[in-house]
């Protein structure tokens, strides 16, 4: 009985003085707060990214991201615009919604590449000269509003240096008609009757005025620029037109170094009724007689 | 006892494992929480007007010793000898908190604080305390004693939107943290823990109360001595004018990241690195201020308005004709006081500022020219089968016969509500969705009236129209964004539209510059401001709006004036405050000051357009017997008669006599107008 007292002294004693310890340890060493401290930081990467700091962290993730898309919209958008390879590309693409932006270069490009002088009919190269001179032309954007598109010749403000008003119906029946065919006259539709060789279209091109023949035919330098031979010239009405007289399309097929190809142009109005009477009724024969040089009509070769 | 401190122990464990999945991850390194970007917000003339999520982030070495002195005495004493949680501190708090039965007291050491303010939300919770304690314990055991001080002295809020002790240091006082007095020190030390009530801003008196609390207990820690307190206390504390106070751009800026945030979200406008240059011109935004200021500071005495009463509002907005770029946008008298935007809002009813709108409308569909003899008389107009409408004119007077320019001139009501009589609202509304209208505009007869919702933002827009002779140039407020590395995430491309023929504006630009000149808004002339302008005055009914919009060549602003309450503005004398008297002063003096040292320029006139000298009662061509004359701009092919007694040019015009009603004889157009493009 004293023993067992005894001994329940002493564990009160022992668990005193080991209460005594902690309590000594913990204010002079601060045993608990540190151990929990360090328990905390060795499980640290198990637990989550909660609160302010990483919810910061994640708005700033969130704006990156954000950032990175507008960007690489801006780049897909800029890639397209130097991709485009023609003004019918450009025009095509071009939406209400949907304005194009091109450099300066590249309007120049496609400007000087559009086969013809039909491009000078939606602003003129002295004017263009005009529009340059100050140094200040960088970008050029195509909006359109309903019925009309805008040519905005813009600075490094981008503030329009001059804008150019443009009836999208009337561009129709123009510049968004030509097209580039890979192919031959005959897979674009062209029939074997309308087909001239080019020697035989000479002598029909012959047949008209110095600017009805510029009106028709473009400027031979584009053809020499890009080393295309042309083959043939083919012409056609379009079927299924509302329009009447239907349009008259006239094709130039020409050979690159890999591929035949076919240049598609609108003819004029005024020219199309003597060029389809004279292409209807082909002229296979050799020529008998010399022919005069070209652009020096000197009289009906029928 | 044995059993107490198992189930102590037992009961901390189990705290642990219940907590223990909310308890956040704690980064690296401290200096990461300040790393964030700021976004910057450039005026037009290129000067950062504001920057958004900036941080100063300064090392301690960086900070004067003394404020670290100061904010260790105020908040955490024993900072240095406790390993996150101060014994002493903390039993004192929960003695409190167990007696007043709820947490009244923290207690909070500097690392408990910093561990609130990097990972907790500011509820005072007991389980959010817990939470808070074991990552303040973590914190200390991962961070050296420095490494936390330095990262608390960062992030901490010293009211007045400034985070961190440099970003304090300069809002207050205009200088580096390194710097600081002991006076300014202690100040700064005080405002964690009370950043609104012991703002030097908003309580001058509690902030210096404040401040000698913090020295006392400098004293006591043995930082400074009695002395160097009385000295501190003695010297100049160099407070700096209030920045908000102090910047008239705040609406400008709010509107713009309103805008950017609707559009692009709020991560990307505050932690995207911007560099987004605006519009605005803040020396004409400083010019709107001051005519603001000047001109309501009289109004209020006028007025007779006591401090407790509700003061007077007004807003303006000036816009570039030609870019239609956005250059001073005010929203009210000051920013720090309300920051609704009066400028942006379309809650307030135009008034007669919206009788432009109908007589352009009138013009280009009733045939009248402003030559047009219209009968300014009491009226009884049929709104539906059974409803009818009596509009009547200021003052209820009448002017009886007058053509149609010097109705505009006069604000004629009644002639203005016969016209969307003539031509129903809905072609009213057309025109001013044309102009660039946007808010809901209401579809009924008051509408000649102006009595529909708009802002002064919308109305110097259209405005703008009128000036630009039919060109829409959509009002816009941001240039260009970059992100930090100088890519442009945004351009503005100025897009103007033809809306309207120019030949078909002239005629009431016109008519607006003689409202300008002679008409209800001569005040302008008189306060001396030269240059060729037109405008129109708009009161609502009971004064409780009064507007004046108007133009140059070059510039077109928006001026209102009004309570938010939207009760009327009557001074002590009875009289009410209208356009003329409230508005138009304000945009005199703001365009005296824009075009100051700027030549006259005269609005072109355009092709298909002649001033005729005609008498301002019939109508007809003036000669040498008329008595009131007014001359006018019409279009080529609006025909003009002489007088029936005139015989000199018989036949060379139609003789038609004129109708005194709203028919438009002697003056006729048949033309279609088309837009020119």
């Amino acid at each position: 009985m004293k023993k067992a007292g005894i001994l329940g002294n002493l564990n009160g004693v022992v668990f005193i003085v080991v209460l005594l310890v902690i309590f000594s340890l913990e204010i002079f060493g601060k045993v608990i707060e540190q151990g929990v401290g360090h328990y905390l930081k060795w499980e640290n990467h198990t637990r989550p990214q909660l609160g302010r700091v990483w919810e910061r962290d994640r708005e700033k993730i969130v704006a990156q991201k954000k950032i990175e898309s507008i960007l690489s919209n801006l780049n897909t958008q800029e890639q397209s615009a130097e991709s485009i390879q023609s003004f019918k590309e450009l025009f095509e693409k071009l939406k209400p919604s949907d304005p194009q932006m091109v450099s300066r270069k590249k309007f120049l490009q496609l400007y000087f590449d559009f086969p013809e002088q039909l491009s000078y009919k939606m602003v003129s190269p002295y004017e263009l000269l005009e529009i340059d001179s100050n140094r200040d032309w960088q970008r050029v954007l195509l909006t359109q509003l309903g019925e009309w598109v805008t040519i905005s010749f813009i600075n490094n403000q981008n503030f329009p240096i001059r804008e150019v008003f443009l009836s999208a119906e009337g561009m129709g029946e123009n510049p968004l008609n030509r097209d580039i065919f890979k192919g031959t006259l005959e897979e674009a539709g062209f029939s074997q009757s309308s087909i001239l060789s080019i020697a035989d279209f000479m002598r029909v091109m012959k047949t008209l005025d110095p600017d009805a023949q510029s009106d028709l035919f473009p400027n031979p330098h584009w053809f020499f620029s890009k080393n295309y031979h042309v083959t043939r010239v083919g012409v056609k009405e379009i079927e299924n037109s509302d329009e009447y007289p239907p349009p008259v399309r006239m094709g130039v097929e020409y050979q690159s170094d890999f591929y035949t190809e076919v240049l598609i142009l609108p003819v004029p109005m005024d020219i199309s009724d003597n060029l389809l009477s004279q292409v209807e009724i082909p002229v296979y024969e050799e020529p008998t007689e010399g022919v005069p040089p070209f652009g020096d009509y000197q009289g009906d070769l029928n | 006892m044995f059993t107490l401190l198992m189930a102590f122990f037992l009961l901390g464990f189990g705290l642990y494992i219940d907590l223990k999945d909310d308890l956040p991850q704690l980064p690296d390194s401290l200096e990461k929480i300040n790393l964030s970007l700021p976004t910057e917000i450039y005026s037009s003339q290129g000067n950062v007007i504001k920057v958004l999520g900036q941080r100063h982030p300064v090392t301690l070495s960086e900070i004067s010793p003394r404020f670290t002195e100061a904010m260790i005495a105020t908040e955490d004493s024993r900072f240095y000898s406790h390993s996150g949680v101060d014994h002493i501190g903390l039993t004192r708090a929960i003695l409190r908190n167990i007696r007043n039965m709820r947490i009244s007291q923290g207690g909070s050491t500097i690392t408990q604080q910093l561990s609130k303010n990097l990972f907790f939300s500011f509820e005072r919770r007991w389980v959010r305390k817990i939470k808070e304690l074991m990552v303040a314990l973590q914190i200390e055991a991962t961070f050296s004693k420095e490494e936390i001080l330095e990262a608390y002295c960062n992030q901490v809020y010293f009211g007045s939107g400034a985070y961190g002790v440099e970003d304090a240091s300069l809002v207050y006082f205009g200088k580096r943290a390194k710097d600081l007095t002991l006076l300014q020190a202690a100040m700064l030390a005080g405002l964690p823990n009370s950043p609104n009530s012991a703002n030097p801003f908003n309580n001058f008196e509690r902030a210096m109360k404040r401040t000698r609390t913090v020295l006392n207990r400098m004293v006591s820690s043995n930082f400074i001595g009695s002395l160097q307190m009385e000295e501190a206390l003695e010297t100049d504390l160099e407070l700096v004018p209030h920045r908000i106070q102090s910047n008239p751009n705040q609406y400008f800026i709010q509107h713009v990241i309103f805008n950017l945030e609707k559009e692009y979200g709020k991560e990307f406008v505050h932690f995207g690195g911007l560099k987004i240059f605006t519009t605005i011109d803040t020396s004409l935004q400083k010019f709107a201020q001051q005519a603001v200021n000047t001109h309501m500071k009289s109004l209020d005495k006028r007025m007779g308005s006591r401090e407790d009463e509700e003061t007077l509002q007004a807003a303006v907005v000036a816009l570039e004709n030609k870019t239609g770029a956005v250059r001073v946008l005010l929203g009210g008298r000051d920013y720090s006081k309300s920051q609704f935007n009066r400028a942006v809002s379309n809650n307030r009813m135009a008034g007669s500022s919206f009788k432009p709108i109908v007589y352009l409308t009138a013009m280009e569909n009733l045939g009248i020219s402003p030559a047009t003899v219209v009968k300014d008389e009491p009226v009884i107009l049929e709104i539906s089968p059974g409803e009818t409408w009596e509009p009547k004119n200021f003052n209820d007077k009448y002017f009886g016969n007058l053509i149609l320019k010097q109705a505009l001139m006069k604000s004629l009501n009644v002639v203005s509500a016969k016209l969307v009589s003539d031509l129903t609202p809905e072609r009213v509304i057309k025109t001013a969705r044309q102009m660039g209208i946007t808010s809901p505009l209401g579809e009924n007869l008051s509408l000649a009236l102006g009595a529909t919702g708009v802002s002064p933002l919308e109305m110097a827009g259209a405005y703008s129209v009128i000036a630009n002779l039919g060109i829409l140039n959509e009002p816009y407020l941001i240039d260009r964004i970059e992100d930090f590395r100088g890519n442009t995430l945004y351009e503005h491309f100025y897009f103007g539209v033809q809306r309207f023929s120019q030949k078909s504006i002239y005629p009431l630009l016109d008519m607006m510059r003689g409202v300008v000149d002679e008409g209800t808004g001569r005040v302008v002339r008189r306060m001396g401001f030269q240059h060729p302008a037109g405008g129109k005055t708009g009161t609502t009914n009971d004064y409780k709006d009064a507007w004046f919009d108007g133009f140059t060549k070059d510039l077109s602003a928006s001026v209102w004036v009004g309570y938010d309450s939207n009760i009327s503005m009557v001074d002590r004398n009875g009289r009410g405050l209208t356009g003329g008297g409230a508005s138009a002063p304000i945009w005199a003096y703001f365009m005296k000051k824009a075009l100051s040292g700027k030549s006259l320029v005269n609005f072109p006139v355009p092709e298909g357009i002649r001033f005729v000298e005609v008498d301002s009662e019939t109508g007809y061509i003036a000669n040498i017997s008329t008595e009131k004359t007014m001359e006018v701009a019409v279009k080529n092919d609006v025909v003009l008669t002489l007088p029936p007694s005139t015989d000199s040019i018989q036949g060379y015009f139609p003789s038609d006599e004129p109708d005194p009603e709203m028919t438009p004889s002697p003056n006729t157009i048949e033309e279609n107008v088309l837009p020119e493009l």
